[in-house]
């Protein structure tokens, strides 16, 4: 079920009179309500994903509750292993089994050797690299003693299975969520006024934002042979905005659909475009992801290779930066996309400018020229790098890199043809209004003119709906 | 920087009989040298939402630089269950006087 379909809308409504009338003086209600439409949401394209989520769900409510019981540190590390044994194995089979067979023969088959096993037919559930990490890093957190395992299966099953989430995150760790379950919600006014305008957002910058420059990308992504190198960088750079507006509008809906339930979902993107380096925009880009392998990869890996100093943070970068890309999908593009991230931190650690945080500045409203090169400089190296995101095979990524840097400026105006300079245009305006956003605080006057112009837009879009991106992964 | 920490540590460690406020005041040492902030005041309940430049890398720097300021070896599951620096100092505590 999309979160922009009428179906859902539907759904969502029955679920908030349900669990705001109903179930409004019990906490048990509430979750149980939270649980079972979670299911119908999860369950609605196909019931049968159902089995896995449940079956999932009850493995790591036991595993949780004996890691904790458990005083044998060899049988406590044993039930650990076997929890990342279900985590890792079940993503390794329904998401990698095919690749792997795939990777397997073709190398086999470069010697000569041919072997006979055929890809299986599978119905991957959707949304498991997003649950999985979930339930891994709850695991983790007991195990390490962060956390107190949870008792009460409902709203453990319910943690797992968070209709706004489940799909696409954001990745909620589970001692930030659970405590938020065990607690009755009360409806807050202003907690849901601020949910609606986050959906509102989210809606405009997918609806509006994303599924307009979609129009322009499939166009270029599809036909790249026939475009000049103006035309394919445009391309590069237009899928950036489009793959962050989507997934950010669809984490904004998350998140707001929580606040609309009173709870409070982990943010995911905090203007990545305006990074001033790489370890910046990874630091501003899907959050929630980034910071769970900061926490259970990066940072045991850093320590485990400690005595190696800047060559043991590059290792670790290295191999972090390679499990995030192959997260994203059974695709060598993905692992060359991890890999190049992981390499441009490279300069950072040695220049030793990777560990400070920083905040955005709010002073100045425009960009001193130091800020605009390093900015500009950081977008585009992550646009040119998400073309490898986006082609669906690595000989295909280099081809369209050819066409960018063997310079070829025939029919120069190219780019402005068709509706493409429409597009442009959309993605100038949304990249400055999200600039003004940080610098400036409108007055309300100003921001209802603005919502009432998204809402017209959003109704003039509304009638296509598309599918969001991060849904395949 | 950790040539530095490495000869001051020669005058000021080696002493099973330090207490936990000396420890404390060491690791304050060893955090201003890593983090290059001079105003870094620790106390048991500090964590790194508390201090900026306390992140995921400096951590494993400033674990080094202890490491060597006490001449100990901590285990990776001792490094990640720490809360706060009360616990790491504890942790600090028991290996001083099992040395």
């Amino acid at each position: 079920m999309l979160f922009n379909s009428f179906e859902f809308l539907i759904f969502f409504i029955i679920i908030f009179f349900l669990y705001w009338l109903a179930a409004k003086n019990s906490l048990k209600y509430q979750n149980i309500i939270l649980l079972f439409g979670g299911y119908v949401f999860y369950g609605w394209s196909d019931w049968r994903l159902l089995s896995y989520l449940i079956v999932a769900s009850a493995i790591n409510f036991y595993l949780g509750i004996y890691i904790e019981k458990s005083s044998n540190p060899k049988y406590k590390q044993w039930l650990l292993y076997l929890g990342m044994l279900q985590g890792i194995g079940g993503l390794a089979f329904f998401k990698y089994f095919n690749f792997f067979i795939i990777s397997f023969k073709d190398t086999f088959h470069q010697f000569g050797i041919d072997f006979n096993i055929s890809t299986l037919n599978l119905l991957v559930p959707i949304g498991i690299s997003f649950f999985t990490f979930k339930t891994i890093s709850y695991l983790l957190d007991i195990n390490k003693r962060k956390m107190n395992a949870c008792k009460d299966c409902v709203v453990f099953f319910t943690y797992v299975s968070f209709f706004p989430t489940i799909l696409s995150g954001p990745i909620d760790r589970a001692n930030k969520f659970i405590p938020q379950l065990e607690k009755r919600r009360e409806f807050k006014y202003e907690k849901a006024t601020d949910g609606i305008r986050q959906i509102f957002w989210g809606l405009f910058k997918k609806v509006v934002v994303a599924d307009y420059l979609s129009t322009m990308t499939n166009d270029i992504f599809k036909g790249y042979t026939h475009y000049n190198s103006i035309t394919l960088l445009a391309g590069a750079v237009v899928y950036a905005v489009e793959i962050y507006a989507d997934f950010s509008g669809y984490s904004d809906m998350a998140i707001g659909i929580g606040r609309l339930l009173g709870f409070e979902v982990t943010p995911n993107f905090n203007y990545p475009f305006f990074a001033d380096n790489i370890a910046e925009f990874w630091r501003r880009w899907h959050i929630s992801l980034t910071s769970w392998l900061t926490e259970y990869v990066f940072t045991p890996l850093s320590i485990f290779f400690r005595d190696y100093g800047e060559l043991g943070v590059i290792i670790s970068i290295i191999i972090n930066f390679i499990i995030c890309g192959i997260w994203h999908g059974a695709n060598w593009t993905f692992v060359l996309w991890g890999l190049f991230h992981g390499l441009y931190f490279i300069p950072l650690i040695i220049k030793g400018t990777f560990n400070k945080k920083k905040k955005l500045v709010k002073d100045n409203l425009l960009p001193t020229l130091k800020q605009i090169f390093n900015i500009s400089g950081t977008f585009m190296l992550v646009s040119l790098t998400l073309v490898l995101f986006r082609a669906n095979t690595i000989s295909e990524a280099f081809e369209y890199y050819k066409g960018i840097f063997v310079l070829n400026f025939t029919n120069p105006a190219e780019f402005l043809q068709y509706h493409y300079k429409n597009a442009l245009l959309i993605m100038i305006l949304f990249l400055v209004s999200d600039w003004v956003r940080v610098k400036l605080k409108f007055p309300n006057t100003v921001r209802l003119i603005f919502y009432m112009f998204a809402g017209v837009l959003i109704l003039a879009s509304i009638g296509s709906q598309s599918s969001f991106i991060y849904f395949q992964f | 920087m950790l040539l530095i920490i490495s000869i001051k540590n020669v005058s000021s460690i080696k002493n099973n009989n330090m207490t936990k406020e000396d420890i404390l005041q060491q690791v304050n040492e060893v955090f201003i040298d890593v983090l290059d902030n001079e105003d870094i005041k620790l106390n048991n309940e500090t964590t790194a939402e508390d201090i900026e430049e306390w992140d995921s890398l400096s951590h494993i720097q400033l674990v080094v630089a202890i490491e060597k300021h006490f001449k100990i070896r901590f285990k990776s599951s001792e490094i990640q269950s720490w809360k706060n620096v009360g616990e790491m100092i504890d942790c600090i505590e028991t290996k001083i006087i099992t040395a």
